[in-house]
């Protein structure tokens, strides 16, 4: 079967081809970024909120449903909310993207803040405590405490914050001699902790919250120490989507003051977290 | 949209590193899955049922499952049994046992169709088995199957996309690794799509010249 | 592996079938839609096809769907995760039945259109009753060729979120940490379906060359 070559064809073509990339280029500065919806206009049409796949303790599937505590946190918002809410559940690295170019009103998932993702997204009050630990393999007894890391081959989530803060840690190792080994990014977790029981990577590095509930579920692995400072994680909206976000707020205090969020946050992490701040300036 | 693509320059060595393995991980996987259907065809067509057997069931198995499926099996599964590799090589392996079992249908089908004067005439001259096959079966069957091996080829780099979801660094990768930071999808995905097409237009190119070579022979 | 797990992969079943189902059904009128434009030569959008079905060709289906995905709503064009499936697929099989289509019509000999034109035929009876059913019959392996590909090629879809056979099956082998029970259960749902298609097409293929033999 002969295949037809663009490279042989004429100047109509050439032509053509250049124009249509011009087009093409054109295209997305003509119509330009969608906008982020107000509130009216999320009444009207309803809520659209983005959930990841598999993401424990906050978002997993079991048997067939979508669980864990943002998912619970969902399905009261959907008893406070005057307006329907409709949830996409999709990988973790379409879903912030998602929201800053207004495809989804917001991300319903463990976001953690940090400074370059203020400068696109906005965040409500903090869901949780999540500071960045690693975990190793229980039978590992190479490692035992954060200088062992050095030159190790550590596997995170891609487009992630705690691949973005890994600096830090790499600052920790070279405080005491050693430097930041090979990094391996993962479309989500559960591929990466694989890797980690099959020998591949020799640590990972996720919140304290998540390793948790891993190493309750799994316990081949062991958790080992801090390797950031202070980090929160909270749902994402849009950047300057004002109404949208006083909206969550509200109804973040309201679970706070009955309760509700104390209770979920002890059935799924195992502790509640009482002191967590309003509102949340990172460092990094 | 100009400062989106501002950001893909910038992180163009990023990039370029995974088209640089997207590039040779499709020519090593290639050039080895040729090489390892040329002994899977003779074998294909063996006069005896054990070897002409399992061959057979080699081929029909990797071209009756998906080849995500058979990545996944090499990189998650061989390691329950003992065999555990990183992902270049479990890319680089299941990238040319899949493709080995097309280009062995390739060849075999080539094979078929040619004539066989040359090959008649080449062993009543004398020609040893090693030159015969160099001289009077390779050349016109490598130009017969040009195009198909060619096809084989576009299909190689686009099966390389896959080892995305197992963590290889190549040009999808890329791609998605500078999306998911800067938020940035049209941009870094149109420019993947836009390397992809000139990788085919190369290889569409030496198919071409392949073609001229075999008309100029005729 | 337990029951849930195994129903978790069938109802992966469900998606790839159907998906691959609608996938092969409105990708087999558009290619051949394709292939009439460039064969009938229409100006300007001759071309555009040209360009449109080599980049198709050119582009992994992964990153077909990453970009359908993720940067139609950055334009302002929303989309789902089954609808940027269903589109990524139609556009990529589309492709390739162009060219099945299209080496089927090339070949096609001009002088049964001439004899038919001659006779009065209109176009559109043309195209119906002489046309139609010989380059149908002529690209039927080719097309079903493309079928097989197209199912072998849904696993990818995971990348938008739906979850197939092969995404289930990968799932169940994360949480376990025993892959290779899920990874069988899922080559047990390939295989056939695959290998029913590949037979399909070999029969065809055999069913012609003994008519033309004795033709």
């Amino acid at each position: 079967m002969k295949m037809h070559s663009i490279a042989h064809t004429n100047s109509l073509s050439r032509r053509l081809l250049l124009g249509s990339m011009a087009a093409l280029f054109a295209m997305p500065m003509m119509i330009g970024n969608a906008k982020a919806a107000g509130l009216e206009e999320i009444k009207k049409r309803g809520f659209i909120v983005a959930t990841e796949d598999d993401f424990r303790p906050f978002e997993f599937v079991k048997d067939g449903k979508p669980t864990g505590f943002d998912n619970e946190m969902i399905e009261d918002l959907r008893k406070y909310a005057p307006f329907e809410i409709k949830q996409e559940i999709l990988p973790w690295t379409g879903i912030l993207a998602g929201v800053s170019t207004g495809k989804y009103d917001a991300a319903i998932t463990a976001v953690i803040i940090t400074k370059e993702r203020k400068q696109s997204l906005d965040f409500t009050s903090p869901i949780a405590d999540a500071t960045h630990y690693y975990v190793k393999r229980k039978d590992d007894k190479s490692i035992s405490s954060i200088k062992d890391l050095s030159g190790k081959t550590v596997g995170v989530q891609a487009g992630s914050a705690l691949l973005g803060r890994l600096p830090e840690l790499g600052a920790m190792l070279e405080k005491q001699g050693g430097k930041l080994g090979k990094v391996v990014e993962y479309t989500s977790y559960p591929e990466a902790y694989q890797d980690l029981a099959l020998g591949r990577v020799d640590y990972v590095v996720n919140t304290v919250i998540n390793l948790q509930t891993l190493v309750a579920e799994k316990p081949i692995f062991e958790v080992g120490q801090a390797v950031s400072g202070q980090s929160y994680p909270a749902w994402a909206v849009a950047k300057d989507n004002k109404e949208l976000l006083a909206f969550l707020n509200d109804f973040i205090a309201k679970e706070k003051a009955s309760g509700r969020f104390a209770e979920l946050q002890k059935k799924w992490f195992g502790e509640a977290f009482p002191n967590l701040p309003v509102a949340f300036e990172p460092d990094f | 949209m100009i400062r989106d693509f501002g950001i893909v320059w910038s992180e163009r060595s990023l990039l370029l590193s995974g088209l640089a393995n997207t590039a040779i991980l499709s020519t090593l996987s290639a050039v080895a899955a040729l090489l390892l259907g040329f002994l899977v065809t003779p074998a294909l067509m063996s006069k005896r049922p054990f070897i002409s057997g399992t061959s057979r069931v080699f081929v029909d198995g990797m071209r009756c499952i998906p080849f995500l499926l058979f990545a996944y099996i090499v990189y998650y599964g061989l390691p329950s049994l003992g065999l555990r590799l990183d992902n270049w090589t479990s890319g680089l392996a299941a990238l040319t046992i899949y493709n080995a079992a097309y280009m062995a249908e390739i060849l075999r089908g080539a094979w078929v169709v040619q004539p066989r004067e040359p090959i008649e005439a080449g062993i009543a001259f004398g020609f040893s088995d090693f030159r015969l096959f160099r001289r009077i079966i390779l050349p016109p069957l490598l130009l017969s199957a040009g195009p198909v091996i060619g096809n084989q080829m576009i299909q190689i780099i686009k099966d390389s996309a896959f080892l995305t979801i197992i963590a290889l660094p190549e040009l999808t990768h890329a791609a998605s690794s500078i999306q998911s930071r800067h938020y940035i999808p049209f941009a870094a995905f149109i420019t993947a799509v836009f390397l992809y097409w000139g990788l085919c237009l190369v290889i569409e190119a030496g198919v071409s010249s392949i073609g001229r070579v075999a008309e100029a022979r005729r | 592996m337990n029951g849930s797990d195994i129903a978790a992969i069938f109802q992966g079943a469900i998606m790839t079938v159907t998906l691959s189902f609608i996938g092969i059904l409105i990708g087999l009128p558009i290619g051949l839609g394709l292939a009439l434009i460039r064969w009938a030569n229409v100006p300007v959008v001759a071309r555009i096809v040209t360009l449109y079905v080599s980049m198709l060709r050119a582009t992994p289906l992964v990153t077909l769907l990453l970009l359908l995905f993720f940067a139609l709503p950055n334009i302002g064009v929303p989309i789902n995760p089954i609808s940027a499936a269903i589109l990524g697929l139609v556009m990529n099989t589309s492709a390739f039945n162009c060219e099945v289509w299209r080496s089927a019509l090339m070949n096609f000999p001009k002088d049964q259109y001439e004899a038919a034109q001659s006779v009065g035929m209109r176009a559109g009876q043309r195209f119906r009753r002489i046309v139609l059913p010989q380059i149908v019959r002529v690209s039927l392996p080719g097309l079903v060729n493309e079928m097989s590909l197209l199912i072998k090629v849904t696993p990818v879809l995971a990348v938008v979120g739906v979850v197939d056979i092969t995404r289930a099956a990968v799932r169940i082998g994360a949480q376990t940490y025993e892959p290779l029970p899920p990874f069988l259960v899922a080559i047990a749902l390939y295989a056939p379906i695959v290998f029913a298609l590949v037979s399909l097409q070999r029969w065809i293929e055999r069913r012609q060359t003994a008519a033309e033999a004795l033709a």
